[in-house]
C-alpha cells in the first residue's frame, strides 16, 4: 500500500449530518453507478466527497484482499489435490455415443469423450502445442454424417504458429482416421493462448 | 497468478480458458491444474465467509466436486475463476445455514478480538491487513453481505436470495458494514 501524503482533510463522517443529508447507502449506489449521471448535490458536498474517497479507497483495497490472503496461506499440498481428484467421477464426460459399423452385426460404439481424448493426444506429435476445448460439430451418432472438429490450442512462445497449426491439424486428422470412422470434413484450430516459457505472466481473467 | 512454464507441465503455463476447456472435456490432469491454481483463492474466500471454522477445506473440496460435474455447462471457460468463486460461496453459505438456527437473523455483535501482538500490529498498517482485521470484527450478517458483494461480486438481489434476506436488509447491512470498516480503517491512516 502507498502512504498517501495528502494535506489533512476534515474528519471522515458517515452519518447524514456529516454528509449534507445524504447516506452511505446513497453514496455506495452512486459509486456503483460510476458517479454517473453526475449528482451536483453530492459532488459539491465536502462531506460526501470525503466519504466517496474513503469508499473508493476501500474498494481498491478490497480487490486485493483475496489474493493477499491466498498468498499468505500455506501452499496447496499434493495430497490434498489428489484427494480432490479421487473424489470426482471419472466417467462423467462420456458425451454422445458414436456408433462403429460392425460387419458381424454387433453393437459397437465409442464415446465422444474418448474421441476428444484422441484429438488431445495429437499434441504429442507437435511439441509446443497444448489442446484446450475440443468440440465435435455434427451428428456424430449417424454413421457417415459430416463432422467438423473445432479445437482451441495454447502455443509455447516462440513456436512458429502457422507451421504448428498445420502440423497439429494433420496430426489430429491422422489420428481420427486411425481410431474412428468419423467423416471429418473440417478441422478448425484456434490459437487462443501463448505460453511464455520460464517467465511468469499475468493470469488471464 | 504465476503461469511459469515448466517443461514437465505445460498445463501450469496455459491460460485459464485452455485449462478449463480441457478439464470440461474430461482431462483430469487439467482439472488438477485448476485445483492448484484456484484452491488458495477459494480457501481465502471461504475463510472470509466462514471465519474461524475448520470447514474451509471441506467447502473448497465440495466446490471442486461440483465444478467438475458442471464444467461442461460453463459457457466461457475463460471465466472459470469467477465461476469457481461463485460455487465456493454457495457451498460456504450451505454450511452457514446448516450451522445456525434459522431464526438467528438478529444481529449479535462479534466478540472483541484478542489483543494483537506488536508485530501483528505493525503488519496491520498495510491497508489490506487492516481491512482483513476490520472484517473479522464485523457481526456475522454484515460480514457475509459484505464479502459476497465486494469479494464475490454478487448483486444485492443475489445476496438477498442466497442469505434469505430482503433486499432492503441487504442494503442496510452493507451500509453498516462499510461504515464499520471505514471507521476502523481510518484509525490506521
Amino acid at each position: 500500500m502507498n502512504e498517501h501524503d495528502i494535506p489533512p482533510l476534515p474528519a471522515l463522517g458517515l452519518e447524514p449530518q456529516d454528509l449534507d443529508g445524504h447516506s452511505i447507502e446513497e453514496l455506495s449506489d452512486y459509486l456503483d453507478a460510476n458517479r454517473t449521471p453526475r449528482d451536483p448535490a453530492i459532488e459539491e458536498s465536502a462531506g460526501c466527497r470525503i466519504a466517496l474517497d474513503a469508499l473508493e479507497r476501500l474498494r481498491g483495497i478490497s480487490a486485493q484482499l483475496l489474493e493477499a490472503d491466498a498468498a499468505a496461506a500455506t501452499p496447496v499440498e499434493d495430497g490434498w489435490v489428489h484427494r480432490v481428484l479421487s473424489g470426482i467421477a471419472l466417467d462423467a464426460r462420456a458425451g454422445r455415443r458414436i456408433p462403429i459399423l460392425d460387419d458381424a452385426g454387433g453393437d459397437l460404439g465409442v464415446t465422444e469423450g474418448a474421441v476428444r481424448g484422441v484429438v488431445r493426444a495429437a499434441e504429442r506429435d507437435v511439441p509446443g502445442a497444448l489442446v484446450g476445448r475440443c468440440v465435435l460439430e455434427g451428428d456424430v451418432m449417424s454413421p457417415g454424417a459430416p463432422i467438423t472438429v473445432k479445437v482451441e490450442v495454447s502455443v509455447a512462445y516462440g513456436a512458429p504458429i502457422p507451421d504448428l497449426v498445420t502440423r497439429l491439424r494433420d496430426a489430429i486428422s491422422t489420428r481420427l482416421r486411425a481410431h474412428t470412422e468419423l467423416n471429418v470434413v473440417g478441422i478448425d484450430v484456434l490459437v487462443q493462448d501463448l505460453r511464455r516459457p520460464n517467465s511468469p505472466t499475468e493470469e488471464t481473467r | 497468478m504465476d503461469r511459469t512454464e515448466r517443461s514437465s507441465d505445460p498445463l501450469a503455463g496455459a491460460d485459464d480458458r485452455i485449462v478449463a476447456g480441457r478439464a470440461a472435456d474430461g482431462d483430469t490432469a487439467a482439472f488438477g491444474t485448476l485445483v492448484r491454481r484456484f484452491a488458495p483463492t477459494m480457501r481465502a474466500y471461504a475463510a472470509r465467509i466462514l471465519p474461524g471454522t475448520l470447514e474451509v477445506d471441506d467447502v473448497v473440496q465440495d466446490a471442486f466436486i461440483t465444478a467438475w460435474a458442471q464444467l461442461p455447462d460453463l459457457d466461457d471457460p475463460g471465466r472459470v475463476r469467477g465461476w469457481l468463486l461463485r460455487i465456493t460461496s454457495r457451498k460456504a453459505i450451505d454450511r452457514l445455514r446448516a450451522s445456525r438456527p434459522h431464526a438467528d437473523v438478529t444481529e449479535i455483535d462479534a466478540p472483541a478480538p484478542a489483543r494483537e501482538s506488536p508485530s501483528r500490529r505493525a503488519e496491520a498498517r498495510a491497508g489490506v491487513a487492516a481491512l482483513g482485521e476490520a472484517l473479522g470484527r464485523l457481526p456475522a450478517q454484515q460480514r457475509e453481505c459484505w464479502v459476497l458483494r465486494e469479494l464475490g461480486g454478487y448483486s444485492y438481489d443475489d445476496i438477498a436470495q442466497e442469505l434469505d434476506l430482503s433486499v432492503s436488509t441487504v442494503r442496510g447491512q452493507l451500509a453498516r458494514a462499510r461504515k464499520h470498516i471505514l471507521v476502523e480503517m481510518e484509525q490506521w491512516r
